[in-house]
């Protein structure tokens, strides 16, 4: 990460020159605001950080804080733009919280955290570092508890963890960009965030930029629409690290894809660390750019399966620990053989049992389990519609015989309803596209893409259509 | 509340029998109801429990925060206590056709409701599932007089932040310190405080928040008579108002220093009508625009200017006459923030405090009423 030592040393620079600097913004900031606010809220204000893209000014008191950030944002960005130079939206910390703190400490204020439950205890005694680590890290917008330590590593996260953990330490400088893809509630974004609290933990100053494609794309069009493209570049292509969540959120969106595409290779070229996750392989984003595709795939991509058994067994007990409930063995082992598809999910049913096991511990038992998560397993059983189900439906349905799905004839009254059942398979399960195309006679994932199009299409042109698909899905559903 | 824990304590039975009038069922049942989610994850939390006892009933309702609890008259034939989906229970005694209701509840928790012609069935949970109300046992009690709350919160309440990051000032700063009873709220751009002097032992000095959720209950349960007995243990308080508990969990952390905020010598004093000013904003804010969302205060000999304009509307003046020979100058505020304080108090007369265009106003009453509001940039 070349990126960082170059950082490191501007900073230094700049810190040499921070005085001077803070003099020229300060008597600027002194005639945008008035004689009364400026030595109520400045006075005793310091520069802590200024270089390029980045401002931080230190102030005596959280009131001082929330006090500048809602009053005097626009006049001290002016200051620092007029004064200094520097285009930047500066940020404001208390004197005494930013100190740099070495890992260890910081490690520890998480485990303390994390061991009084999962509400944010702020009491007086904690000490003051702790709260401005995680007060940093919920600016970048990161979940503090979303860490390397909590997170249950098994056979099916173990090589995506690895390379997270390389990335964080920085000595997987290959694996750029990173790509990790598997569908929801697996755990990437948990991955995500631990390498971005790992890599701010390590150098607190780092620019890591932490924001959902979704959030990209608004600010990119807000920036348009406000005519100020420049200073979105500039706000993205300077990071030190940049972690994109739910990429697949860019489809469909050229213009955005566009800037993306630009950003994305001016930080590669600065060899900054990327980082994306995505709910299915890079290839599989419908409407996605080819080159960005192939600029996707030029790095590492690791997958995120679904956890196995013993594995959901012991991200439960992990959780339980963390929150201090106990319950039965065996109720712990029902849960885990209910909730197979997601994680979140599953820590979601183990919160329902766990609060109300603490609300009346005594009326704990398997068939109240059963109750308590009745919704949840049904939702999960709608993901465990196979293939062969639809391909029998939809031939049942059309009067045909189950060799027309995978056979190469193609008259309209075969090639239409295949194409039903592709579109079906492809919207209710979880398959991939070419793991689609093997079970329809092992035809191409391109077919498959032009069957649901079709289909999509053919439903909007014609109701008949539409309700054949719709009477097929309920009674798929139902059939679960 | 020796009633409540008695009522509490009771494990007996589960079946139970009541008449009670719709009209007093209804108001113990909308007492209770708002702390209620329409979402939540444990079916237990959309129920109120209901305990028949030799006094009538007590009704309780919680979200784990903040619980409510109050009392219905009612003529118990066989005291007992179950739970029931609160919302539902609501809709139904309202549309019920006769003054008079009976409610039995069998040993499954359905309970059975009675009413003239119409009979409905709903099925309850047992009220060993609720979860109870913190205990007060050793806490610190402050008895404050009810008017002075309710006055005390309706005045600061509408300054309180909604931003969920800034999670300290999601609540109201409660402080009993040097003899006096301190409520102040802020969102950085207003802060509203209002001091009241009260006597408590100068071992009870001690200052905390509490959230908005309770903050709204207490002001509908608080009335402008009697007092309420405040309890404070080390994150819960209570508060309790004639035969009504409010209990709640207290926002953790330490509330900013407010007092910096507070300008010091002002340079120019007005006073005005409260009424009038509350008026005549309300009438040209309607023409400020959605941009800038300002109106325009303008100070000259012996009147303010009050304008607003939006580019592509029109503009609107009003001027009001004061007394003023100070320096001619112009304040611009968000009209919403100089509104909320003028509409919750009750003095004819405001003062204002200004140093220049620039800095923040104060808003005074002859109460201990003071209310910081930070001015806008004026354009033009």
């Amino acid at each position: 990460m070349e990126g960082y030592y170059n950082a490191r040393e501007e900073e230094h620079e700049a810190n040499k020159s921070a005085g001077e600097t803070w003099g020229k913004i300060r008597s600027k900031l002194s005639e945008y605001i008035s004689a009364d606010a400026f030595s109520r809220w400045f006075k005793n204000a310091d520069l802590i950080n200024a270089d390029e893209q980045d401002g931080i000014v230190g102030v005596q008191s959280d009131m001082h804080q929330i006090w500048i950030e809602t009053n005097y944002m626009d006049e001290l960005r002016a200051a620092f733009a007029e004064g200094a130079g520097i285009h930047c939206s500066p940020r404001i910390v208390v004197k005494g919280e930013e100190i740099e703190l070495p890992e260890e400490e910081v490690k520890q204020a998480a485990r303390k955290a994390r061991a009084g439950g999962q509400v944010k205890v702020v009491t007086p005694d904690t000490s003051a570092k702790e709260v401005a680590f995680e007060r940093r890290l919920k600016r970048v917008g990161i979940n503090p508890e979303l860490d390397f330590e909590s997170f249950v590593v098994g056979d099916n996260s173990q090589f995506a963890h690895a390379a997270c953990s390389a990335v964080a330490h920085q000595e997987g400088r290959n694996f750029n960009p990173l790509f990790i893809h598997g569908g929801a509630g697996l755990g990437k974004t948990h991955l995500m965030s631990a390498v971005a609290q790992q890599l701010l933990s390590g150098n607190p100053k780092a620019k890591v930029v932490f924001l959902t494609a979704e959030h990209f794309a608004n600010e990119f069009i807000e920036a348009v629409r406000k005519g100020n493209l420049d200073a979105f570049r500039k706000a993205y292509r300077h990071a030190d690290a940049m972690l994109i969540d739910d990429i697949q959120f860019l489809a469909g969106k050229e213009r955005t894809q566009d800037e993306f595409f630009h950003t994305f290779n001016s930080l590669l070229n600065s060899q900054t660390q990327l980082i994306l996750t995505c709910d299915c392989p890079a290839s599989e984003i419908q409407t996605l750019e080819p080159r960005l595709i192939s600029r996707f795939e030029s790095g590492l991509t690791v997958e995120l399966q679904p956890p196995g058994f013993e594995i959901r067994v012991a991200i439960l007990r992990r959780k339980m620990e963390q929150w201090k409930v106990e319950l039965d063995n065996n109720i712990v082992v029902h849960i885990a053989n209910q909730i197979k598809s997601n994680v979140r999910r599953l820590e979601g049913a183990l919160t329902r049992v766990a609060s109300y096991s603490f609300l009346s511990p005594d009326n704990m038992s398997i068939e109240k389990v059963d109750e308590l998560l009745g919704d949840l397993v049904r939702d999960e059983n709608t993901n465990l519609i196979t293939v062969e189900q639809i391909q029998k439906m939809v031939v049942d349905y059309y009067g045909l015989n189950l060799s027309d799905m995978t056979s190469r004839r193609r008259p309209a009254r075969i090639a239409f309803p295949r194409q039903i059942a592709m579109y079906l398979s492809r919207q209710l399960t979880k398959l991939s596209l070419v793991d689609i195309g093997e079970v329809f006679g092992k035809r191409d994932h391109g077919t498959i893409i032009h069957a649901c199009k079709k289909v999509k299409a053919d439903m909007e042109s014609s109701s008949e259509v539409r309700a054949s698909v719709e009477k097929l899905t309920a009674s798929l559903e139902r059939q679960i | 509340m020796v009633g409540a824990d008695s009522y509490q304590a009771r494990q007996g039975g589960n079946s139970m029998k009541f008449r009670i009038a719709k009209e007093a069922f209804l108001d113990g049942l909308q007492q209770v109801q708002h702390v209620v989610s329409s979402r939540t994850t444990l079916p237990i939390l959309s129920n109120v429990l209901i305990e028949a006892g030799d006094e009538g009933l007590r009704l309780t309702t919680t979200d784990l925060d903040v619980g409510v609890s109050g009392t219905a008259k009612a003529e118990v034939s066989k005291p007992g206590a179950t739970t029931l989906p609160v919302k539902r229970l609501v809709n139904i005694i309202r549309e019920l056709p006769s003054a008079e209701i009976e409610v039995s509840v069998d040993n499954k928790n359905v309970a059975s409701i009675k009413s003239g012609p119409s009979f409905f069935k709903i099925i309850g949970l047992p009220d060993g599932e609720f979860p109870p109300l913190a205990s007060f046992d050793d806490a610190k009690e402050y008895k404050i007089p009810q008017a002075i709350f309710r006055n005390g919160l309706k005045k600061t309440s509408y300054a309180i932040s909604t931003d969920e990051t800034r999670y300290v000032l999601n609540g109201i700063f409660t402080s009993f310190k040097e003899g006096k009873l301190t409520l102040v709220a802020t969102d950085g751009r207003r802060l509203a405080m209002v001091d009241h002097e009260l006597e408590f032992p100068s071992s009870h000095e001690v200052d905390f928040i509490v959230p908005t959720k309770a903050v709204q209950e207490l002001q509908r349960l608080l009335s402008t008579e009697g007092d309420l007995m405040l309890k404070l243990s080390d994150n819960q308080v209570c508060f309790e108002i004639g035969a009504s508990i409010i209990v709640s969990k207290l926002i953790e952390g330490n509330y900013p220093n407010y007092r910096q905020v507070i300008p010091g010598e002002s340079k120019e004093r007005l006073t005005l009508s409260r009424e009038q000013l509350l008026e005549t904003t309300r009438r040209v804010s309607l023409l400020s625009s959605e941009k800038s969302n300002s109106v325009k205060l303008t100070f000259g000999q012996n009147q303010v200017d009050v304008m607003a304009n939006s580019p592509d509307i029109g503009e609107a003046n009003e001027t009001l006459e004061v007394k003023y020979d100070g320096k001619q100058f112009s304040i611009a505020f968000n009209p919403e923030f100089l509104m909320a304080p003028l509409k919750n108090l009750e003095e004819d007369e405001v003062h204002l405090d200004l140093i220049d265009e620039m800095s923040p106003g104060v808003l005074r009453t002859e109460d201990a009423f003071l209310y910081v509001l930070m001015p806008m940039r004026v354009t033009g």
